[in-house]
This record gives C-alpha cells, sequence and structure tokens, in this order.
C-alpha cells in the first residue's frame, strides 16, 4: 500500500481542521457546551490524521525494504498453490495465498503471503499461476512478490 | 458511423477472407484493464483464428461506457509463459483515457512507469510491476521492436499484457478490413516477441 495525492489531502485536511477545532474554541468565548463538542470534534479529527500518517510512514518503510529486496534479493519463482480472499481494504481485496516457493540451489518450500491487490490482478489468481520472486538473501522468509 | 449490421458484415467477410471462424460474440472476461472496462469482457462481433505469423486469437469489436460511450478494434491472444518473466505490461499510446486506480486515501502499489526509451515513451505509456525485472524489459524492449511500436505500429495502437493475455487494441469503432488485419498482425508481433523473450 502506498498513500496517494487524495491520502495526502486527507491527512491535511483532518490535521488542520482538526487541531483548529481543537484549538480555537479554547480562546473565543462560545458556550461551553458547543466549546467542548469542538474541541473533542477537533481531537477526534487530529488524531485520525495522525493514524493515517503513522500507517503512511509505516507503508514507506515497508516499501524502502522492498525496494532493498528487489535491488538485492535472488531471484525465483513461486506458483500459487491456493488463493483466496475474504477482506479489503479500500475496496481492494487481501489475498492469502499459499505459494510453492522455488530458489535456484534450494529446495522448494511452502509459504503463505497476503497482499492487498487491486480488484483486476485478484481475479487472475488461480492455483498454477507462476509469478516471479524477489528474496532476501539473508532471510528466506523474506520475500517480494511480483504480481 | 456505420450500422451493426453493417460492422458485422465487415467482420463476417474479414473472417472469410483470412480464414478465421466468424462468431456473434466471444466472451473474453475481463482479462485486461480494458476488458474489465467493459464489465464482462465481451467482445462482439469477432473472429477467431490466426491472427498472424504463428499466433491464434479473438480479434473483434468492444465497446463500454463512462459518460460516454467507448469503442476500440481488439485483437486478443495468449502468451501463457510470460506470466513468470512479466506478469503484467502495459504499453498504452499517450493520451488515451484509461481506468482510474486511485481508490480513497491508499491504493496498492502495483505499478510503476518504464521511461528508459525516450523513443517508446513518446507514443506510449508503459507501466509495469513495481518489481518488473528491468533486465528483462530491456531485453524485450529491443531497439528494433522499439523502432516498430514508435514508428510502424498502426495508429493508436496499445497493448495490454496481463497474466498471460494479450490485447492489442486501437480506438476505431468503424474499423474496414485493412484496419482489422493492421490490428491482427501488429498483435501477433506483439506477442511473438513476447514468447520469444519468454522462452516459448
Amino acid at each position: 500500500m502506498q498513500i496517494n495525492r487524495v491520502g495526502y489531502g486527507l491527512i491535511a485536511f483532518f490535521g488542520v481542521a482538526g487541531l483548529l477545532l481543537a484549538t480555537v474554541p479554547l480562546f473565543v468565548s462560545i458556550p461551553i457546551e458547543g466549546a467542548a463538542t469542538l474541541v473533542l470534534l477537533g481531537g477526534i479529527w487530529f488524531l485520525v490524521a495522525l493514524g493515517l500518517l503513522l500507517y503512511a510512514r509505516h507503508q514507506k518503510r515497508k516499501a524502502a525494504h522492498q525496494d532493498w529486496i528487489f535491488r538485492n534479493g535472488l531471484k525465483g519463482r513461486a506458483t500459487i498453490v491456493k488463493a483466496s480472499s475474504n477482506a479489503t481494504v479500500n475496496e481492494m481485496p487481501v489475498m492469502k495465498m499459499v505459494l510453492d516457493l522455488d530458489l535456484p540451489g534450494l529446495e522448494r518450500r511452502q509459504v503463505t503471503r497476503r497482499e492487498v491487490m487491486s480488484v483486476f490482478a485478484a481475479r487472475r489468481l488461480e492455483p498454477g499461476l507462476v509469478l516471479p520472486v524477489h528474496v532476501n538473501p539473508e532471510d528466506p522468509s523474506d520475500f517480494v512478490l511480483v504480481w | 458511423m456505420r450500422s451493426v449490421a453493417d460492422l458485422e458484415a465487415t467482420y463476417a467477410d474479414f473472417a472469410a477472407a483470412h480464414g478465421l471462424e466468424s462468431l456473434p460474440s466471444y466472451p473474453a472476461g475481463p482479462l485486461t484493464p480494458l476488458l474489465v472496462e467493459s464489465g464482462d469482457g465481451g467482445i462482439a462481433p469477432a473472429a477467431r483464428g490466426r491472427l498472424g505469423g504463428e499466433v491464434d486469437g479473438v480479434v473483434g469489436q468492444l465497446a463500454y461506457t463512462r459518460n460516454k460511450t467507448f469503442r476500440f478494434s481488439v485483437a486478443l491472444a495468449d502468451v501463457p509463459a510470460s506470466t513468470a518473466f512479466v506478469p503484467r505490461l502495459f504499453c498504452i499510446r499517450r493520451g488515451r483515457h484509461t481506468r482510474d486506480d486511485e481508490f480513497y486515501g491508499f491504493e496498492a502499489r502495483e505499478s510503476k512507469l518504464w521511461t528508459e526509451s525516450i523513443a517508446l515513451n513518446e507514443r506510449y505509456t508503459v507501466s509495469t510491476s513495481p518489481y518488473q525485472d528491468p533486465n528483462w524489459l530491456r531485453q524485450l524492449f529491443s531497439p528494433a521492436f522499439v523502432d516498430w511500436l514508435a514508428s510502424k505500429a498502426p495508429a493508436s495502437f496499445s497493448f495490454e499484457l496481463a497474466y498471460g493475455a494479450l490485447l492489442g487494441s486501437v480506438e476505431d469503432g468503424d474499423p474496414d478490413a485493412a484496419a482489422l488485419a493492421a490490428l491482427c498482425e501488429a498483435t501477433a508481433r506483439v506477442a511473438e516477441r513476447i514468447a520469444a523473450e519468454s522462452g516459448e
């Protein structure tokens, strides 16, 4: 997953608007009930923005790690044994896959992988499909699936 | 714009002239992004058989509506061995309207632009998986292949390769026999190039 322009816009909106809603009522004279509601609402919005920001940072670090594996990893192949989904993120299916991993010089082994995919790609994952993989040379369980 | 009957006649004549099987429709299914746009991936009218070289497939008309109706002539072929090397490769004419894949604020990290060839990028937007082996793509896009794509492929030609299904297309809702032949030949050429590089 990666944050896009819409995501940055949402973070900016909820962050700035939340901060304003949470702080401005403290400095202007409005009824206490109204001020409390605005502060509470602003606080929630700000926390939403903070949560999105932390999630974006986590995804960015994960992407950087995957980029490193892509540049430095061993090339292999993964054969889909089983693929299914019973959850979505932003309407994109979270695919749970069982894969047979083949790396040069190593025995075939079976691994599982969860991946958020576009609907189009998810529809095409069928048992027997062979996809490229890049595997962390220091940890064979750490790999990037090219889908 | 000719009538549906005229279009069907064009395809029937084209099929007869090229030894293809004429079909009222062909249920390709949602194999590539352009076929996904049409919902069920139905091609109609259609003709099935040898597209060119050693490549078999289906040629036909595809239409879908996104505010307005888009019409394409398409040719579909299989390159199954490509999936292990290049699961997805989209080479789309610059300026062609395609699906908007932005979902909310976060999206799957699913594509990366291939920008190494200036000649290719003047005419096409080329995208792949973010972790596509660049060396394999460099071999696929040989100078001769790039030259052909950039200067000799039919006008408005684009292709989508997704999990072994190759769809060549031109933005033409009213093709004549020459345009269909050019599309079939172009798609077959791309299929053969990808198959050769995939070791088929």
